[in-house]
């Protein structure tokens, strides 16, 4: 590049250039080079007017013309979009485990007996079994404090586990996700 | 060269070579703002129409460290500062078909930035804490509100870069001086800094230009070296 091409150059920073001397800079076959000198200039610039040092400053015009080359997509914010696909994956499970426990909520409230109600319960949460992903093959897991009971220590356990809850969901209206707990213990999930 | 001129002159002259800046007045401070009527934005908005990104990427490397600016004003995050400024320009140069010229270009760019910025935190289910009217992008000081990691190192780097810059500024011949502060610092134009020092405005810009250069070659080495650290 010569002077008289850093000379159109230094007028553009002043805004002082005629659009021809614009052209013939603009048509110069080094581009690289007449970017670096303006950004070396516009550095300076920066310097004597804001006291920024290149070092502080900003340089994102590298990845603008890669991103309007294509060969970058525009800055997309993973972080953002990573919590957006989560809250997406966990809305319906979440969904159906709140549906399940007013379901069984109020079904309790309205007398159902424990049998009524262990069939009622387990029924949606069979339905919402798919949303988690569990495997239809896998074996139930019982519930860790019924685990080494024999099976009629077990049903008596369960049974009392399930009358339990029934009362406290009927009688304060805030045990319908104790309730729903006992009866998938019961159902051995 | 009237008396006069030639007071205003020499006391920039002396008043650069003692501190590398003088202190300015609001005003001043406007008029150094060289964004209000660019021509120079007008002329490039017009070839990066026609397709040509190298004019586009001159306003980007021009106005990228004001965009940033603005955009700290509202996301503290350096990383999500700086992909909202590039988003800011891949937005501008897609839309710039819509730039009418009714407005300064960099006011355009300027709202562009504040809309990215507050869509970003609207996505981050955060409200704009910040706010800013069109008539900021006039007078934003992008030298108060850049966010200064202000490390020992960092400030020992900027220290050498402005004494270095006031000695470079000393070192220039008296005319390319003269004529150089009075462009930088006090925002006058070619033809009236002509007047001042009574010469062509043929000889105003070479001066300015020499000087410039002169200014670059003495800094030079320093800038590459903050650059890379």
């Amino acid at each position: 590049m010569d002077d008289r091409l850093r000379e159109t150059l230094s007028a553009m920073m002043d805004d002082e250039a005629d659009e021809l001397s614009v052209r013939r800079l603009l048509s110069h076959r080094d581009q690289a080079r007449v970017r670096d000198q303006w950004q070396r200039w516009q550095q300076i610039r920066d310097l004597m007017h804001s006291g920024h040092t290149p070092a502080e400053g900003v340089d994102v015009s590298a990845n603008v013309r890669a991103a309007l080359d294509g060969r970058s997509e525009p800055p997309v914010r993973r972080s953002s979009l990573g919590n957006a696909s989560a809250a997406a994956r966990w809305r319906w499970p979440a969904v159906a485990m709140v549906a399940v426990a007013l379901l069984v909520g109020f079904g309790a409230g309205a007398g159902w007996d424990s049998r009524d109600a262990a069939e009622a319960a387990s029924a949606p949460v069979a339905a919402a079994q798919p949303l988690t992903d569990r495997s239809p093959t896998d074996a139930p897991v019982r519930e860790v404090a019924l685990q080494g009971l024999d099976e009629e220590q077990w049903q008596q356990m369960s049974q009392y586990l399930l009358e339990h809850a029934q009362h406290n969901s009927v009688g304060v209206g805030r045990g319908a996700v104790g309730y729903a707990r006992v009866v998938s213990a019961g159902n051995g999930y | 060269m009237t008396q006069a001129n030639l007071a205003t002159a020499d006391q920039l002259a002396r008043t650069s070579g003692k501190t590398g800046k003088p202190s300015m007045t609001p005003e001043q401070n406007q008029t150094q703002g060289e964004h209000s009527d660019s021509q120079t934005d007008l002329q490039l908005v017009r070839k990066v129409r026609n397709g040509d990104r190298a004019a586009f990427d001159l306003l980007v490397v021009k106005y990228q460290t004001r965009v940033a600016s603005i955009i700290s004003r509202y996301v503290y995050d350096s990383q999500e500062v700086m992909d909202l400024t590039q988003e800011t320009f891949v937005k501008a140069y897609r839309a710039i078909d819509r730039f009418r010229g009714d407005s300064a270009f960099y006011t355009w760019l300027y709202r562009i930035a504040v809309n990215t910025a507050k869509n970003f935190l609207e996505s981050r289910g955060r409200r704009p804490q910040a706010s800013a009217d069109v008539s900021d992008a006039e007078n934003f000081d992008d030298g108060i509100r850049l966010r200064d990691p202000a490390s020992p190192e960092r400030l020992l780097q900027r220290e050498q870069l402005q004494e270095e810059l006031s000695r470079a500024i000393a070192e220039l011949p008296e005319e390319l001086r003269s004529a150089f502060l009075l462009r930088e610092y006090d925002g006058l134009s070619y033809e009236d800094i002509a007047k001042i020092l009574e010469c062509p405005i043929g000889t105003v810009r070479s001066r300015i230009f020499r000087a410039r250069d002169a200014v670059d070659r003495h800094l030079g080495p320093l800038i590459n070296h903050t650059e890379t650290t």
